[in-house]
C-alpha cells in the first residue's frame, strides 16, 4: 500500500530519505530563527563572536515589563482583539447560518462578495479605506482600527462557519424536529454543538489574526492607537536594547501558541485551505 | 437517493418567501460592511484620483497617474515590487510543491512532522518573524556566528537588501501554499497514480503526465493568492528590506502617513489594483466555479 | 383487507399506553411537485391501526417524499394528511404525533446514548426520574439495556440503528416512520434487525410506515405493500398477493424475478415459438409473464423449444437459463431430478401466468403440468 501509492520512490522497504531530508531542512529553516529569539529573550550578555551567550538571565524581562508603553500597547491590543472578535461573531455567525441553510435572492453573489477582501492587494485596499476614514475623522481612533480589522476578519468568520454549518447532517436536525424541538431549539441544541469546534477555531483565529495585524493598525491607528505589533516595529526601528524585542516576541507569541493548540486540526485537515479557494 | 437530494435543495419546512426575507436580513450587516469597507473605498479611490478639484468644480485629470509613471522613484519602487513578487512566487512553488507532493503521497512517520513544521509559520506573526530573521541572518546574527565558529568566510547579509523581504515572505507564505497545493493534490486519486505506475511510468512521468495536468488550476489559484498577498505586503519589506527603493507597501504607508499625501497614496493603491487585477479576477473566478460545483 | 397483527404482551408502560391509542393514518390525494415535475402524484392510502405498510419502489419513485410529508419535513403541494381524523397537513414536525427513524440513524454525535433518547422527553419537561425510567425501558426494548452511558460512535452500525429506534419509540408516537433504516447495514445484520423491528412493532402494535427499495425487506416485514413508480401508486396489497397477482407489468417485473414473453394475440391465441396458449382477451399486443418457478421444462427433440444456455445448481433447485424464440432469454427453476445440459433443447411449459397489456393485468391462468415434465414444489420458491 505504502509503496504503491507513493510515486516518488518512497518504498516501504526503503528508509524514507525524502522525509528525513524535508524534516531536517524545515527544522533548520523554520525552528532555528525562532529558537534564536527565545535564546535572546533569556540572555543578559551575548557578545560576538561567541556561539552561545555569555550570560543567561531574566533581567530584561523585568526591564521590559516595567515599561508603561508595553502595558498600554498590550491593553489596547487585547481590547481591540476582543472587540473585533465579539463584533464579527455577532455580525457574521447568523449570516453564516443563513448562507448555509437558507435560500434567498442574491445568496451566491453575496457569499462570493466576501472574497473581495482577498481579491485585491491588501495594503492598497487599506490605503483606499484610510482615505475614506480620513474624511470621516476615524483616523487615529479606536473604532477606526476596529473597522479596518473587520475587513480581514469578515471572510474568515463567514466562510469557515458556513462550511461548518453545511457539514452538519440535515437529518440530525430533522430528527430533533421530529422529537419535538422548535427550529430555534434545534439550532441551539443540535446545530451549534455540532458545528461548535470549527466555529470555535474560526473565532480563535479571528482573535489571533487581529492581535497580530500590523499594517492596518499602524495606518489607521498611528500615532494615538499603538498596538503590540506596532510598538514592536518601533523597537526594531529604534534599535534600543536587543532583548526588549526578544522578550516582547516571546510574550506576543503566547496567544498564537494557544491558537496553535486548539485550531491546528481545523487548519491542517484542509478545510481551512478550502476556505481560501484551493 | 435522488429524491433526498432534491429535497435538500428545496430545503426547509417553512414557506419560502418569508424565509427568504429573513435570510436577507441575517446577511444584511456583513454584506453592507463589505460594500462600505471594500467596494466603496476602491471605487472612491479610482474616481477621486481621476477627478481633480478645480475652482470650476471637479474635472477629469490623469495628472496623478502621469506623475507616478514619470517619477523615477515611483517606478523603481514598482519594479522592485514586481521583482520581489515574481521571485517569491517562483520560490514558493519550488519549495511548496515538493513538500505538498511528499505530504500527499507519503505514509511514513516523517509526514506528520513535516506537515506540522510546514504549517507552523502560519502561527508565527510576521512581526515576530521579522525580528527573528534580523537576529538570524542580520549582521552578527546566528548565521554569521556559526560561519565564524566553523572558520568559514562571512556571507553578505541579505538584511536591508531586496533578498531580505524575499526570505521573509517565502517563509511566511509557505504554510498556505503547502496547504492549498495539498488540497489540490487531494483531488488526484491514488488509483490514477497507481494505474500509471502499473503501466510502467516512472516518478517523473507520473508527475508530468498525471499530476501536473490535474493540478494546474490549483497551482494557479495558489500563486494568485500568494501574489495578491506579497505584492502589497508591508511588515516584512518595511523591517527587512532596503530603504530605497522600497516596495509598494512601505511606499504607500510613507506617502499616506509621513508625507500626508492621500491623493498620491491612492494613486499608488489604484496602480497596485490594476497590476493585480488579473490575479484577483482569476482567484475569484476559480473559487466561484468551485463553489458552484460544490453546492449544486 | 388489512389484518392488524396485535400480539400484545401487556407488561410495562410502553405496551399498555400504546394499547389505548388508536392510530389510523389517512392520506388523501397527496401531491408534491418540485417545479414542473411531480415527485408524488395524487397518492391516497389508508393505514389501519397497528398495521405495518411498506412503501416499495425504485429510486426516485417518491416513496421517501411521501414519508417525509407524513413526518412534516416536506410540504405537500396539495392533498390532506389525517392522523386519527385530525388534519395534520399544515403542522410542523415537532407538533405531529409521528416518530421517524432516518436512513443513516442521524444520532446526535455530541450526546451519549441516554441523552439521545432523553432529548425529546426533556423537551416535554418530564420529571427526571420519569425520563430515566422511560429511557431505560426503551433501551431494554431494543436490547441495549445498560448502554446509556456509551457515546454513539462507540456503537456498531446495528446498535446505532437500535438507539435511533429507541429514540423514535420513547415518545410513544402514534405513527412510526422508517426511512430505509437498514440501508447502510450489511446483509446479515439487515435481516436480523428487520426481524427485531417487526417483532417490536407487533408487540407495541404501533402503526408503521416503512420505506425501502429492497423487496426482500418488504416481503418479509409488511402487512401490506405499496408499490410506487414515478410518484404514483401501482399496487397496494398483502405481500403474497403482490407477488402472486401483480396488477401491473411494472410490479410483475419489479418484485421477484419474472419472465416476459411478448407477442400479438391473434384469434384468441398467444403464440411464442411452439408455445401456444388460448386467451380470452381481445386481439392485440400482450405480454405473458411467468415466474421461473412456474415455468416447467420438458425435453424437446430436434429444433423445437428453447436452447439451454446454462444450468446452475443451487442444491435445492436448478436454475436453467434458456434462449427462446427471437433471442428472448428466460429462466426456469427445475428440480434437481432432471438435468438440462448446455446446448440441449427444452420445451417451455408454463403452469401459472399473467397477461398484461398497457401495463395492466388483463388475464391470468393456470395450465396443468404436462406429463414428463419436471415441476418444482411451490414451497421452495419464496427464498
Amino acid at each position: 500500500m505504502t509503496s504503491r501509492s507513493a510515486p516518488f520512490a518512497i518504498r516501504s522497504s526503503r528508509f524514507d530519505w525524502t522525509g528525513l531530508f524535508f524534516a531536517i531542512v524545515l527544522t533548520i529553516v523554520i525552528a532555528v530563527p525562532l529558537l534564536v529569539v527565545v535564546t535572546w529573550a533569556f540572555t543578559e550578555v551575548w557578545r560576538y563572536p561567541s556561539v552561545i551567550p555569555q550570560q543567561f538571565g531574566l533581567r530584561y524581562w523585568q526591564q521590559t515589563l516595567v515599561r508603561a508603553d508595553v502595558w498600554d500597547a498590550l491593553w489596547i491590543s487585547i481590547r481591540l482583539s476582543a472587540t473585533v472578535t465579539l463584533l464579527s461573531a455577532i455580525i457574521c455567525l447568523p449570516a453564516a447560518y443563513a448562507f448555509a441553510r437558507m435560500k434567498f435572492p442574491g445568496r451566491d453573489i453575496f457569499f462570493l462578495s466576501f472574497l473581495a477582501s482577498h481579491a485585491f492587494p491588501k495594503f492598497g485596499l487599506l490605503v483606499a479605506i484610510a482615505a475614506i476614514f480620513l474624511k470621516l475623522d476615524l483616523i487615529a481612533t479606536f473604532w477606526g482600527v476596529v473597522l479596518i480589522q473587520l475587513v480581514s476578519t469578515l471572510m474568515l468568520m463567514i466562510w469557515i462557519p458556513v462550511a461548518a454549518f453545511q457539514a452538519v447532517d440535515r437529518r440530525m436536525e430533522e430528527a430533533a424536529r421530529d422529537v419535538g424541538a422548535s427550529p430555534l431549539r434545534v439550532f441551539w441544541s443540535i446545530t451549534l454543538p455540532q458545528a461548535g469546534p470549527t466555529i470555535f477555531a474560526a473565532v480563535l483565529l479571528t482573535f489571533v489574526s487581529t492581535f497580530y495585524e500590523t499594517e492596518g493598525a499602524w495606518l489607521i491607528g498611528a500615532p494615538q492607537i499603538r498596538t503590540m505589533p506596532v510598538l514592536m516595529i518601533s523597537y526594531i526601528n529604534n534599535q534600543i536594547v536587543v532583548q526588549y524585542g526578544a522578550v516582547l516576541s516571546v510574550i506576543l507569541w503566547v496567544p498564537s501558541f494557544i491558537a496553535l493548540m486548539f485550531a491546528r486540526r481545523v487548519v491542517s485537515n484542509g478545510g481551512f485551505a478550502k476556505g481560501f479557494g484551493a | 437517493m435522488a429524491d433526498t437530494a432534491q429535497i435538500s435543495a428545496h430545503g426547509g419546512t417553512q414557506p419560502a418567501r418569508g424565509r427568504g426575507l429573513f435570510g436577507l436580513l441575517l446577511v444584511a450587516i456583513p454584506v453592507l460592511l463589505v460594500g462600505w469597507l471594500i467596494i466603496y473605498p476602491i471605487l472612491a479611490a479610482i474616481v477621486s484620483t481621476l477627478l481633480v478639484d478645480t475652482p470650476e468644480g471637479a474635472t477629469f485629470s490623469t495628472a496623478s497617474y502621469r506623475f507616478f509613471f514619470s517619477d523615477g522613484y515611483s517606478l523603481a519602487n514598482l519594479s522592485l515590487t514586481l521583482w520581489t513578487t515574481a521571485v517569491c512566487a517562483v520560490l514558493l512553488l519550488v519549495c511548496g510543491l515538493p513538500i505538498a507532493l511528499y505530504l500527499r503521497f507519503s505514509t511514513s512517520r516523517f509526514a506528520a512532522y513535516v506537515q506540522g513544521l510546514a504549517i507552523f509559520p502560519m502561527f508565527v506573526p510576521s512581526i515576530i518573524l521579522s525580528y527573528a530573521l534580523i537576529r538570524t541572518i542580520g549582521p552578527n546574527g546566528t548565521v554569521d556566528l556559526l560561519l565564524n565558529a566553523a572558520g568559514l568566510p562571512k556571507l553578505p547579509s541579505p538584511y536591508l537588501t531586496p533578498w531580505g523581504p524575499v526570505i521573509g515572505l517565502v517563509w511566511d507564505n509557505l504554510p498556505l501554499t503547502v496547504l492549498m497545493l495539498t488540497a489540490g493534490l487531494g483531488a488526484i486519486s491514488s488509483s490514477a497514480v497507481e494505474a500509471a505506475r502499473d503501466v510502467g511510468a516512472g516518478p517523473i512521468r507520473v508527475f508530468v503526465h498525471i499530476i501536473l495536468p490535474r493540478m494546474g488550476n490549483s497551482m494557479l489559484v495558489t500563486i494568485s493568492f500568494a501574489v495578491l498577498g506579497i505584492f502589497s505586503s508591508f511588515t516584512l519589506p518595511y523591517v527587512l528590506g532596503p530603504a530605497s527603493p522600497e516596495m509598494m507597501g512601505p511606499f504607500m504607508m510613507r506617502t499616506f502617513n509621513d508625507l500626508a499625501d492621500p491623493l498620491n497614496a491612492k494613486t499608488q493603491a489604484v496602480v497596485s489594483f490594476g497590476i493585480c487585477l488579473f490575479f484577483g479576477l482569476f482567484y475569484v473566478w476559480s473559487i466561484a466555479r468551485n463553489q458552484g460545483s460544490r453546492s449544486r | 383487507m388489512a389484518v392488524s397483527p396485535r400480539v400484545l404482551a401487556p407488561e410495562g408502560a410502553f405496551e399498555t399506553e400504546s394499547e389505548t391509542t388508536m392510530a389510523k393514518l389517512t392520506i388523501e390525494h397527496l401531491r408534491k411537485s418540485f417545479g414542473a415535475t411531480a415527485a408524488v402524484d395524487d397518492f391516497s392510502l389508508d393505514v389501519d391501526d397497528g398495521e405495518l405498510v411498506c412503501l416499495l419502489g425504485p429510486s426516485g419513485s417518491g416513496k421517501s417524499t411521501i414519508l417525509r410529508m407524513i413526518g412534516g419535513f416536506e410540504h405537500p403541494t396539495s392533498g390532506t394528511l389525517r392522523i386519527d381524523g385530525q388534519d395534520v397537513t399544515r403542522l410542523p414536525p415537532e407538533r405531529r404525533p409521528t416518530g421517524m427513524m432516518f436512513q443513516s440513524h442521524a444520532l446526535w454525535s455530541h450526546m451519549n446514548v441516554f441523552n439521545n433518547i432523553a432529548f425529546g422527553l426533556k423537551l416535554r419537561r418530564l420529571a427526571r426520574a420519569e425520563i430515566r425510567r422511560k429511557v431505560e425501558e426503551a433501551l431494554e426494548l431494543v436490547g441495549l439495556a445498560g448502554y446509556g452511558n456509551r457515546q454513539t460512535f462507540q456503537l456498531s452500525g446495528g446498535q446505532q440503528q437500535r438507539v435511533a429506534l429507541a429514540r423514535s419509540l420513547v415518545l410513544e408516537p402514534k405513527i412510526l416512520l422508517l426511512d430505509e433504516p437498514f440501508a447502510s447495514l450489511d446483509q446479515h445484520l439487515r435481516e436480523r434487525l428487520r426481524e427485531e423491528v417487526r417483532e417490536i412493532q407487533q408487540r407495541l402494535g404501533i402503526t408503521t410506515l416503512f420505506v425501502t427499495h429492497g423487496q426482500d425487506e418488504a416481503l418479509a416485514m409488511a402487512d401490506r405493500i405499496v408499490v410506487l413508480r414515478n410518484g404514483q401508486c401501482e399496487q397496494v396489497d398483502a405481500p403474497d398477493i403482490v407477488y402472486r397477482q401483480p396488477q401491473t407489468e411494472f410490479v410483475a417485473g419489479f418484485i421477484g424475478s419474472m419472465n416476459f414473453l411478448r407477442a400479438t394475440v391473434e384469434g384468441g391465441r398467444f403464440r411464442h415459438g411452439d408455445l401456444s396458449i388460448a386467451l380470452d382477451v381481445a386481439d392485440g399486443p400482450a405480454v405473458l409473464a411467468i415466474r421461473p418457478e412456474d415455468l416447467g421444462l420438458a425435453p424437446a427433440e430436434g429444433e423445437t423449444g428453447a436452447t439451454v444456455l446454462r444450468s446452475t445448481d443451487f442444491g435445492s433447485h436448478i436454475m436453467v437459463d434458456l434462449e427462446s424464440e427471437g433471442g428472448v432469454r428466460v429462466k426456469a427453476m427445475t428440480s434437481p431430478a432432471l438435468r438440462f445440459d448446455k446446448g440441449s433443447r427444452a420445451k417451455l411449459a408454463p403452469t401459472l401466468y399473467g397477461v398484461y397489456r398497457d401495463n395492466r393485468l388483463i388475464a391470468s391462468g393456470r395450465l396443468p403440468a404436462s406429463p414428463g415434465e419436471c415441476k418444482i414444489n411451490r414451497s421452495v420458491q419464496t427464498a
